[in-house]
């Protein structure tokens, strides 16, 4: 794990300063037929991500200032019409407020549970597999799956939720979590929270493998409470982790779809639409498909910079040498 | 070290793990519910569909398999997933060794052209996608989507099989080209079993993640020949007498292949899963 986490690190700007190496060290046939094979051995994966990927999204792009509902052949342009709508209607406001508070409380609980979970496992030697392997398990799971079972949990009349709440005597607490409009959301959050949990405890529990212990044992000696050792040396280590882990949840909450979709689909009342969603609906369900693509071009554009400056992050900690 | 002391230190670790093994039934206690909702008599579902491991049958696994068709679900899994891996594994290999270890002028263009699917979400591109399939006559095809499946895989792929040719020494092709190896030869012969743990960890990391594929599968499998279980338990979600004893089995059916190989193969999946997730 060590190993792959500076993985993505070791960044862009190398392959031009490898090629300027090269050039003077290699003989000109080697250097004619690694070019060569090079461009064989690329070929394939170029064709691919241009018929998949770039010439779609240069369509995306094409869609977006069109007005195209999935059958005319020639739309026609509308410039930033679909953007202007974007900008004016209500439902798509609502929705980017759903994907803040996803974001936010999709960011803070797993932080602040998963390292308590790692707190907790942190240096207690036998069982520390086990518990990875328990903790993480919901991680690799499917979204749909995971929607499925967490409605049982959340079902009104004999759903575990509610009943634990009777068994402790929070009776008036008990309601459908799911069909609520005041509660739908934080219900399917804390599903997703449940999932995140298992991925933010591992990389903070390889982090702190990297937490001197000695210094630890020395405030320990010096009479810091648990709460000082946190606060003033743990946390200072571990915290490049922290701003990686908060941009990929970040990242990753504008873009949120597959939990909501199965497990409210939006509803109730709009209650737990986001802006994943509501692009959906508009392209797939009201052909509204131009509307649908600038919204989703919408979504690239607010994460792009949050992916680049991970990218950037997690070049700086290779540098220093942080492994995570 | 004084016998008090040591006593106090084990209780407090014995409380620590006491701590740690409630909050691990907490974390799978869905799963739980899942596998104890499945194996109840259809009497029982109806009664006490949640109340834990009150009866045992056969039947909702069976209804699901025979009835649900997720013996066909799970095999279009398979057939949409395995491919797709492959697809993924070869090209990334390929793409990651002449990113980091075969120079040639406008390489670096190419590279960033690869890795602009870090980036760029799948939502950002899907809706033209699925136009584009149409035209091609790709959708509801094996073939569309596994390619699908695979475009979206390789930027990551790519861009983590090259760190893993470019931590190999410069001395290692040296030394082979001077024994005669051709470039072809250095590549499979000489890189290739260096970094098969890169490739068995993207390997395993890229099956799961096309096994777990919900949206591709949606969109582009329209009507629903070679749907897999995640669409596949969508739909029966959906139906309009949600049967939960079948509900549960299917459930299971799709977690189960992905239980097997994330215990089976921890260290890979939680190393793929963590650096991949810088993908959005």
């Amino acid at each position: 794990m060590t190993q792959t986490l500076q993985t993505p690190a070791t960044q862009p700007a190398e392959p031009v300063r490898r090629r300027k190496r090269r050039r003077t060290d290699v003989p000109e046939v080697t250097a004619k037929a690694q070019a060569r094979l090079g461009i064989a051995l690329v070929t394939p994966l170029l064709i691919l991500t241009v018929v998949f990927l770039l010439f779609p999204l240069a369509n995306a792009l094409y869609y977006a200032f069109v007005d195209f509902n999935g059958l005319d052949p020639t739309p026609p342009w509308v410039g930033a019409d679909n953007f202007t709508e974007l900008a004016q209607d209500p439902d798509v406001w609502a929705a980017l407020k759903n994907n803040v508070i996803w974001i936010v409380l999709g960011t803070i609980a797993p932080l602040a549970i998963g390292l308590v979970y790692a707190m907790l496992v942190w240096g207690i030697g036998r069982g520390g597999a086990f518990y990875r392997v328990m903790f993480f398990l919901p991680y690799v799971l499917p979204p749909v799956a995971v929607g499925v079972v967490w409605g049982w949990i959340y079902e009104p009349s004999r759903g575990w939720l509610n009943k634990a709440l009777e068994a402790v005597g929070l009776d008036g607490l008990t309601r459908g979590w799911l069909g609520d409009p005041n509660t739908a959301l934080y219900a399917v959050l804390a599903t997703a929270i449940w999932a995140t949990i298992g991925f933010v405890f591992v990389i903070f529990l390889s982090a702190l493998r990297n937490v001197d212990v000695d210094i630890v044992d020395a405030a320990l000696l010096d009479g810091a409470n648990w709460l000082q050792r946190l606060r003033y040396i743990i946390l200072p280590q571990i915290m490049p982790v922290f701003l990686m882990v908060t941009t990929i949840t970040l990242i990753g909450g504008f873009a949120v779809f597959d939990i909501i979709f199965v497990m409210t689909g939006g509803g109730p009342a709009d209650a737990t639409e986001v802006l994943g969603t509501y692009a959906y609906s508009n392209a797939f369900q009201l052909n509204r498909i131009s509307y649908g693509t600038a919204l989703a071009l919408v979504i690239m554009v607010l994460s792009i910079p949050f992916a680049v400056g991970l990218n950037r992050l997690q070049r700086r900690l290779s540098m220093q040498g942080t492994t995570a | 070290m004084s016998s008090e002391r040591m006593n106090r230190r084990s209780r407090a670790a014995l409380g620590r793990h006491g701590l740690l093994i409630a909050l691990s039934l907490l974390m799978v206690f869905p799963i739980v519910l899942t596998i104890s909702t499945t194996f109840k008599t259809s009497e029982d579902v109806k009664v006490n569909p949640f109340g834990f491991f009150s009866s045992f049958s056969w039947e909702n696994l069976s209804n699901a398999w025979n009835v649900g068709n997720f013996d066909a679900y799970l095999l279009n899994s398979f057939l949409l997933s395995v491919p797709s891996t492959l697809i993924v594994v070869i090209l990334s290999t390929m793409g990651g060794y002449t990113f980091a270890r075969l120079p040639f002028p406008g390489r670096t263009f190419l590279f960033y052209l690869v890795i602009v699917g870090l980036l760029v979400p799948f939502f950002a591109y899907m809706i033209p996608l699925y136009f584009q399939l149409r035209a091609m006559g790709l959708l509801d095809s094996l073939v569309g989507v596994n390619l699908v499946l695979a475009s979206t895989g390789v930027s990551f792929g790519t861009f983590f099989m090259r760190a893993f040719f470019a931590d190999l020494p410069a001395e290692l092709d040296q030394a082979a080209r001077i024994d005669g190896a051709s470039e072809w030869q250095i590549f499979l012969r000489v890189m290739l079993p260096l970094v098969t743990s890169g490739v068995g960890a993207l390997a395993v990391f890229t099956f799961l993640q096309n096994w777990n594929n919900f949206l591709v599968p949606l969109l582009y499998i329209p009507s629903g020949e070679y749907r897999p279980l995640t669409t596949g338990l969508y739909l029966f979600l959906g139906g309009r007498t949600v049967d939960i004893g079948p509900l549960a089995a299917g459930t299971l059916i799709t977690i189960l292949p992905v239980i097997v190989l994330f215990i089976a193969l921890q260290r890979q999946v939680t190393q793929g899963f963590i650096s991949g997730a810088v993908k959005g």
